[in-house]
């Protein structure tokens, strides 16, 4: 059977690939049909809405059919009259034979005929015959047919029918299959629900085969009826799908940027949280982990920051339902442990959970999400179950973890030098009763390595986890659950707990059109740790300090002549959260081509937290007493629900296919917060029993609400599978804004060219895969905080009179402002070469977020400083993004893939009418990026005085901060990426991924406001001092603080460039060594051992300890970890 | 199986109409969708004004602002303080550098944080006054008895604090409204205009209020207030006949009001010379001014007063005794103004901030006669401060002596009291001529502040600036 849809290129057959096309070559199938065309009679109400619906889109035209066909030809090839055909209507053809199209002397006179007649009239003088199989007509041998039909006949004694279901793992119907019955001719492809059937004798042996899919083979023997699932290959990765939200799109048609992390990745990796596990492996992502210390929190970002002072955060969905990402926590309570309070809910979200990680950055994947998008999305898919044997998996691991790099400070000798140095520049000729460290007071012998002792321990984590999943071809389940206990690197003993459950169930009709998923994650943690983080005193500690402890294991205050470190940690702080999604797909299919989805999700988070400060965190000598205890609670929830109908269409329209999405969203959120304040207790016992206080305040009481709808769109249309035009839209709703202003429209147009299709590429033997995309569009922000817009008064207890609560006004009212505008660009280059060995990806974008929503500044005669509004501020951020994937080596026992991602980003403020006049004039500067810091330029040490010089610019003689701090430093990384490799050998499988960052950072002397000299240990560095006149040294004459000039430039220094230095770097992010071994010959089960790592290695030259983190809390730790893994 | 096919197709049609339905009625109500719930620890200013509680809360916190943040407030950038620098009262002892120190030595820059903090902290309180007046008149729930009381209060603090604008910036804008748009582009306005509005504002507080003082205590204004600020307000303006009235309105209420025989109580929360009082946040506590003024030893940390303001004393001024306190310390003494007595928590409040006194309208009424002609009446008023304070009769007879009798019986009189000094010295052109001597940086430009040079920037319809200053 020779098929030309491969030369006409026409729709309908372009389902076949070459491999398939090859098969068909060899075989003589009987091709079912695929479907009984597309006729929807307007018989109903569903309809009628539907078609309405439709309206709204200026869609039209869909269902025009040829009225007929008027066609006059004499003495032409067939060709000629199939020509006519396909120009009057959307039919294509199919030969059977070569050469049929050459067929000449035919005639053909019609007027407005039907097909059935003009193909009459076309092959009555050949030895033709034809059958309309959906819109392909296939041209067949007339006597051929015949032929076979009896042949099959005369051996039919025994043949039976036999019928079945494909459907891939996930229980989904897979159209198109090739059933062919091994070693004949005969064969049937399934149709859209997934089904055959075919006549078969008892040996038969079934193949099979799918594009994208393992070819699979089975004995029918006395069976009626055989489903099948057929398993993905792997090695096809453009097949994949990705899911874009509210619908999903193959990995080869998408028009839009969309970055899957799949479980493997995540699995491989022993992180708490899931963010941490898509730390370096994204383009255009950047994320930055707050805090070493567990339960803390994250700061992600795509594609570089959009807005001035608005959010700039991501929008998170799970499982279909809006995942506010803000912090529960409260600065007040765990602001000293855990930075800024910032709690990432994402921490209750079991990261082994995760089936995928999609992160849409570009307008087109992003518009429908519309005034939640312009900081794009991160789409969190969980597992679900499988049909197949029910399958159980244990897995159980234990870690190991301490932080990753130290900054070198002095060690006893060189810390005295220092200061004796100092006391003797300053003048001094004895040391002053405080000078402890030098006087004599304290051991002068006496060395501690603070940053050992305090922040060096190794803390350990274990977990266990367990999952059950099965299912048949109608249900399928997942349910299982995790715990885990993560001790601290500080001393005592401080604990993070966690417990996760989660569930899946989905259930399909018997003829697939009705569906349901349901799905559940509930995590719930348990936070105890230190009210106080040690990294800052652990560097600040002179090295002679006294001993923590007395010998009767006491706190040992030396006679009150320090502030023992081991104080902080009487405060102590805890916090236990939960969080449940849930969430119930449904969906029924109305009509061939047109289905009914909802979405209805419910997520609540909430969290306690209470930090408890017992007087016994102060010297004795005060004299306190539990009357000075005092605690800080902090309760916080959050709830919200959303509810999303909405109907997929899909129609073959002319030599394309159309995809149409419409739907809408109603959404809401409710957050409530108390926090108290507590002080003055009979006994520390009861330091966290508010009623026992002597003294209580409430700090903040809030309750909000926060409401949004829209509805939006999507049409796809892929002509030829060549050319895909994807149109998305979205009208929203947002209750932040005032009346009249509510409502947006946000819409992107994405194009993708898939140029290898083209003839030019058709016989390349490198070229295997070839695609152009760009997309425009607009997206919005709306993160501005609830009720901004009205004009309210707010609760001002310090301005209470006579009695009456203050009541002030609590801004301008501004009901005009709206939504930040951000426009998206971009454009792809996707290729694949040598048969897919190789593929890359280029993007470059342009992102453009103007209107934004700040704090304008008012003149004082307003009443107020500022007023939130609409600026004509443009921010930009753009760049250029690669990844590249290479197959290495593909051997039976052998797999070796690497991969290489880029990221080039840049930030820029474009355009802040009136910035030199307002209050952000020293924080911004116009053509550089919102992340910069304004400092002194500095230039070097005075050799004759000895003290840090600094530029001048304005050159008046004086430095001053409004004129001098001109030099501009960008903390932002230049560019950033991976290098990452997965081997396979047998049952051995190694990945590892090198993160590699281009950036600036603060170096180790940003943390020491105190200057050298002074009574706190220094970095390493300040040995190379000046001395005497003359000397070139990087770092000032010591002072004690008499001598002011030093003084003050020393503060200078700690605000100039003196602190920035290049924290670029390489590190091993990520490793893991796994080995796999069968528990049977037959069943899936297997035993799995693993050994993972984090943070194993970096290479850098920054010295101020990790170059990931720049601030003075615990940075990121490193985790080595061994786990074993049992499916049965 | 037919069976359950059925139900599933039921069931979808069903799913399928409900949501149709739901979504056509949620689509078709889509502003009332997305209209949020109430929030809490926040108040709509409609819901403010509906209530009298609540309405009167708004109108408190005006004196609670007052108290706390604007010029009068009795913390260390309040009038008492700064223009006790500025003028000739005060000396400083704070670290040098500090902002303040730039009243003191007369070095103020256009961009001096604490000019900006004066200016805005009085912009913003008269915001909230015009809030307050446009939230009760649209009120439909208030009484009008009601509304006229708050709506005279909040006018009264609207042109007490223009008052003290336009005495310390010159030509200012006079603010009526909420609307910014407007408001961010105001020009300044005439001193002489600007006090027409001030009078404007007090006339009609005065025919809102009453006599009574509505709590009890003389914490909220009442028609008394409004005529005791009308007769300073007419004695700036040099409307001595209009000033003299408005004295003897509050003089001749004997009932009321009376001088305290015995100084020391002059300043307690019962004192019956005063006119209007501002009451600390909470019972207990008491006011402001004592912690800035007072210090336990020397030398001071902040501030003393000068010595030659001691000096100037008659030896038999019992306000010396009772008003100002002695701190030794190493290296000598120092004086602090000790009107207010009290630094700590007395568990009930014993003192509330003066800031009207009767004693005041002895000495206006007595300036607004002598320049009338009425030296006797004059005489007479000057005698009643004179004697209560243990001194005897003045000796001045001619117009200028008692004029300058006035002057000086203000001096020890009103010491330290919301720049009544300063303000003295500038209305009757003798500034220059007082502090030439006592300050080495005086110029002649000094008599008013400069507008916020950040204020310049972002309107500059407020241009030109203050001469002297750039």
């Amino acid at each position: 059977m020779y098929i030309s849809c491969l030369k006409t290129g026409k729709s309908g057959c372009l389902n076949y690939s070459l491999k398939h096309y090859k098969f068909m070559k060899k075989t003589n199938m009987n091709v079912t049909p695929l479907g009984k065309g597309l006729k929807i009679p307007v018989r109903n109400i569903f309809v009628r809405a539907v078609i309405a619906l439709m309206c709204l889109i200026h869609f039209s035209a869909l269902y025009a059919q040829n009225n007929g066909f008027t066609i006059k030809l004499q003495n032409v090839t067939l060709e000629k009259v199939f020509d006519q055909i396909k120009a009057q209507s959307s039919y294509t053809f199919f030969y059977e034979h070569e050469g049929v199209e050459k067929t000449k002397n035919v005639s053909v006179d019609v007027k407005n005929a039907s097909i059935a007649e003009v193909m009459k009239q076309a092959l009555k003088t050949t030895i033709y015959t034809y059958q309309i199989v959906d819109k392909v007509i296939v041209i067949k041998l007339a006597r051929a047919e015949k032929k076979e039909k009896a042949s099959v006949l005369s051996v039919s004694e025994k043949d039976a029918d036999i019928s079945g279901r494909v459907t891939n793992k996930d229980g989904i119907p897979l159209q198109g299959v090739n059933v062919l019955i091994k070693g004949t001719m005969k064969g049937a492809v399934t149709d859209e629900d997934g089904k055959y059937s075919i006549e078969v004798t008892d040996n038969s042996i079934l193949v099979f085969s799918s594009l994208g899919y393992s070819q699979k083979e089975i004995a029918v023997g006395i069976r009626k009826e055989i489903n099948v699932i057929l398993q993905e290959e792997i090695a096809e990765l453009k097949e994949v799908t990705v899911n874009a939200g509210y619908y999903t799109v193959k990995e080869k048609e998408r028009t839009g940027s969309i970055a899957k992390v799949s479980a493997r990745d995540i699995g491989n990796q022993p992180v708490n949280n899931p963010l941490e596990a898509l730390q370096g492996r994204v383009t255009g992502v950047e994320i930055v982990q707050n805090t070493g210390v567990p339960g803390g929190g994250f700061e992600l970002k795509i594609r570089g920051r959009n807005s001035i002072t608005s959010g700039n955060e991501s929008l998170y969905i799970i499982d279909g339902v809006p995942y506010d990402i803000g912090t529960l926590g409260s600065r007040d309570v765990s602001g000293t442990i855990l930075p800024g309070g910032n709690i990432n809910p994402l921490n209750t979200l079991d990261p082994s959970s995760i089936e995928s990680v999609e992160i849409l950055k570009d307008a087109d994947a992003t518009a429908i999400y519309g005034s939640r998008g312009a900081n794009g999305v991160v789409l969190i898919t969980t597992k679900k179950g499988y049909a197949g044997k029910t399958s159980l998996n244990i897995e159980a691991s234990g870690t190991a973890i301490a932080v990753t790099r130290l900054p070198e400070l002095l060690n006893t000798e060189q810390y005295l030098q220092m200061r004796r140095e100092a006391y003797s520049n300053d003048g001094y000729s004895q040391y002053p009763s405080s000078a402890y460290d030098v006087n004599g007071t304290w051991d002068q012998t006496r060395y501690t390595d603070w940053q050992e002792k305090l922040i060096g321990g190794t803390a350990y984590n274990n977990t266990v986890k367990a999952s059950i999943s099965g299912g048949n071809e109608q249900t399928r389940f997942n349910a299982g659950g995790s715990f885990l206990k993560e001790t601290t690197v500080f001393p005592m003993d401080f604990n993070y707990r966690r417990t996760t459950v989660f569930s899946s169930f989905s259930h399909n009709s018997a003829d697939n059109r009705f569906r349901m998923t349901f799905t559940a994650n509930y995590g719930t943690d348990k936070n105890f740790i230190p009210g106080t983080d040690l990294t800052r005193v652990s560097r600040r500690l002179p090295p002679n300090a006294p001993k923590l402890y007395n010998d009767d294991g006491t706190l040992n205050w030396e006679n009150s002549t320090w502030d023992n470190p081991m104080a902080v940690l009487e405060s102590k702080y805890r916090n236990s959260t939960r969080n449940l999604i849930a969430n119930t797909v449904l969906s029924y299919k109305i009509l061939k081509g047109l289905e009914f989805m909802a979405n209805l999700g419910y997520n609540r988070s909430d969290i306690t937290e209470t930090v408890a400060n017992p007087y016994t965190q102060y010297n004795p000598a005060w004299g306190l007493t539990s009357e000075s205890s005092h605690s800080i609670k902090n309760e916080n929830k959050r709830d919200s629900w959303i509810m999303e109908p909405q109907l997929n269409a899909f129609y073959e329209i002319g030599e394309g296919k159309l995809n149409i999405t419409l739907g809408s969203t109603f959404q809401e959120q409710n957050r409530e917060q108390l926090s108290l304040l507590a002080s003055g207790f009979t006994n520390d016992y009861f330091i966290t029993t508010f009623s026992a206080a002597s003294y209580q305040v409430v700090l903040n009481e809030d309750r909000t609400q926060y409401r949004y709808q829209a509805i939006y769109a999507r049409v796809n249309y892929n002509l030829k599978e060549k050319y895909i035009f994807n149109l998305t839209g979205r009208r929203d709703g947002s209750s932040r804004f005032g009346p009249g202003r509510r409502f947006a429209n946000f819409g992107a147009v994405g194009v993708a060219w898939l140029f290898y299709r083209e003839k030019f590429f058709m016989n390349s033997s490198w070229l295997s895969f070839g695609k152009l995309r760009a997309s425009l569009g607009t997206t919005g922000n709306d993160q501005i905080g609830d009720y901004q817009y009205l004009n309210t008064y707010t609760i001002n207890t310090e301005l209470n009179y006579n009695g009456y609560l203050g009541l002030t006004p609590s801004h301008l009212q501004n009901p005009l402002f709206a939504w930040e505008k951000n426009r998206k660009l971009e454009a792809a280059l996707e290729a694949g070469l040598w048969r897919d060995r190789l593929n890359f990806e280029i993007a470059y974008y342009n992102n453009r977020t103007d209107n934004q929503l700040v704090g304008i500044p008012l003149p004082g005669t307003t009443g107020f400083s500022s007023i939130s509004a609409n600026l004509n501020a443009i921010v930009e951020n753009s760049g250029w993004e690669l990844s590249i994937r290479n197959l290495n080596i593909q051997k039976k026992d052998f797999q070796w893939n690497s991969s290489f991602n880029l990221t080039v980003p840049k930030n820029r403020l474009v355009d802040f009418p009136g910035l030199a006049g307002s209050t952000y004039a020293s924080q911004y500067e116009i053509g550089y990026p919102l992340s910069i810091y304004k400092l002194y330029k500095l230039k070097g040490v005075n050799a004759e005085t000895g003290v840090f010089e600094f530029e001048d610019f304005n050159g008046d003689g004086i430095i001053k901060s409004t004129d001098d701090r001109k030099f501009i430093a960008d903390l932002t990384p230049r560019f950033y990426g991976n290098i990452s490799n997965s081997l396979i050998y047998k049952n051995w499988n190694l990945d590892f991924l090198f993160q590699f960052v281009k950036k600036q950072g603060y170096n180790e002397y940003y943390y020491y406001t105190a200057a050298p000299g002074k009574m706190s240990n220094q970095p390493i560095g300040v040995l190379n001092h000046w001395q005497e006149q003359g000397d070139q040294a990087e770092i000032q004459v010591y002072t004690t603080g008499r001598n002011s000039n030093a003084n003050t430039a020393y503060s200078r220094f700690t605000t100039s460039d003196g602190i920035i230095t290049d924290a670029s770097f390489i590190r091993l992010k990520s490793l893991s060594l796994s080995y796999r071994l069968s528990l049977s010959n037959t069943g899936p089960g297997y035993l799995q051992l693993y050994l993972q790592g984090q943070n194993l290695l970096t290479l850098t030259k920054f010295r101020n300890g990790d170059p990931e983190q720049l601030t003075a809390f615990l940075p990121p730790v490193r985790r080595i970890s061994f786990g074993m893994r049992i499916v049965l | 199986m037919k069976k359950l096919k059925n139900m599933y197709r039921k069931a979808g049609i069903i799913l399928t109409i409900i949501s149709i339905i739901f979504s056509s009625i949620l689509s078709t109500s889509c502003d009332n969708f997305v209209e949020p719930g109430e929030p809490v620890g926040k108040v709509p200013q409609t819901k403010v004004f509906e209530d009298e509680a609540t309405a009167t809360a708004a109108v408190m916190t005006l004196y609670g602002s007052l108290r706390d943040n604007v010029m009068l407030t009795g913390g260390f950038y309040g009038m008492n303080v700064l223009m006790g620098f500025y003028a000739d009262e005060l000396d400083y002892y704070g670290p040098s550098g500090q902002s303040i120190e730039a009243f003191y030595n007369h070095q103020i820059v256009a961009s001096e944080s604490l000019v900006k903090s004066l200016w805005n902290e009085a912009y913003s309180l008269i915001y909230m006054c015009n809030s307050a007046i446009e939230g009760i008149e649209e009120s439909p729930n208030l009484s009008s008895s009601i509304k006229d009381q708050l709506k005279g209060e909040a006018q009264f603090i609207r042109a007490i604090t223009h008052f003290y604008l336009v005495n310390l910036f010159g030509d200012i804008p006079y603010i009526t409204t909420t609307d910014y748009l407007t408001n961010m582009k105001v020009s300044r306005m005439a001193t002489d205009l600007v006090y027409e509005k001030i009078l404007s504002d007090l006339n009609e507080s005065k025919s809102l209020l009453t006599n009574e003082y509505v709590s009890g205590e003389r914490i909220r204004a009442n028609k008394y207030a409004v005529s005791a600020l009308l007769s300073r307000v007419y004695l700036y303006l040099q409307r001595w006949q209009d000033a003299e009235t408005e004295c003897s309105i509050l003089l001749s209420a004997t009932s009321v009001f009376a001088l305290e025989s015995n100084l020391s109580e002059e300043f307690l929360k019962e004192s019956t010379s005063a006119v209007l009082q501002l009451k600390p946040k909470s019972e207990g506590e008491n006011t402001q001014e004592a912690s800035s003024f007072l210090f336990t030893s020397g030398p001071p940390l902040n501030l003393a007063l000068r010595p030659e303001f001691i000096e100037a004393f008659d030896p038999l001024d019992m306000r010396k005794q009772n008003w100002i306190t002695e701190i030794p310390g190493q290296g000598g003494i120092w004086f602090a103004p000790y009107k207010y007595k009290l630094r700590e928590n007395s568990g009930t409040s014993l003192e509330y901030s003066i800031v009207l006194r009767l004693a005041e309208q002895y000495l206006i009424r007595a300036e607004a006669r002598a320049h009338t002609g009425d030296l006797p009446g004059a005489k007479a008023d000057i005698n009643v401060v004179r004697n209560r304070a243990g001194l005897s009769d003045t000796p001045a007879s001619t117009q200028a002596e008692i004029l300058q009798a006035i002057l000086n019986e203000r001096r020890f009189e009103l010491f330290t009291e919301q720049g009544h000094r300063w303000f003295d010295l500038k209305r009757t052109g003798k500034a220059g001529e007082v502090l030439s001597a006592v300050k080495p940086n005086w110029e002649a430009t000094d008599v008013l502040l400069p507008i916020p040079e950040a204020e310049l920037l972002l309107n500059p319809k407020l241009l030109p600036q203050n001469p002297g200053y750039n």
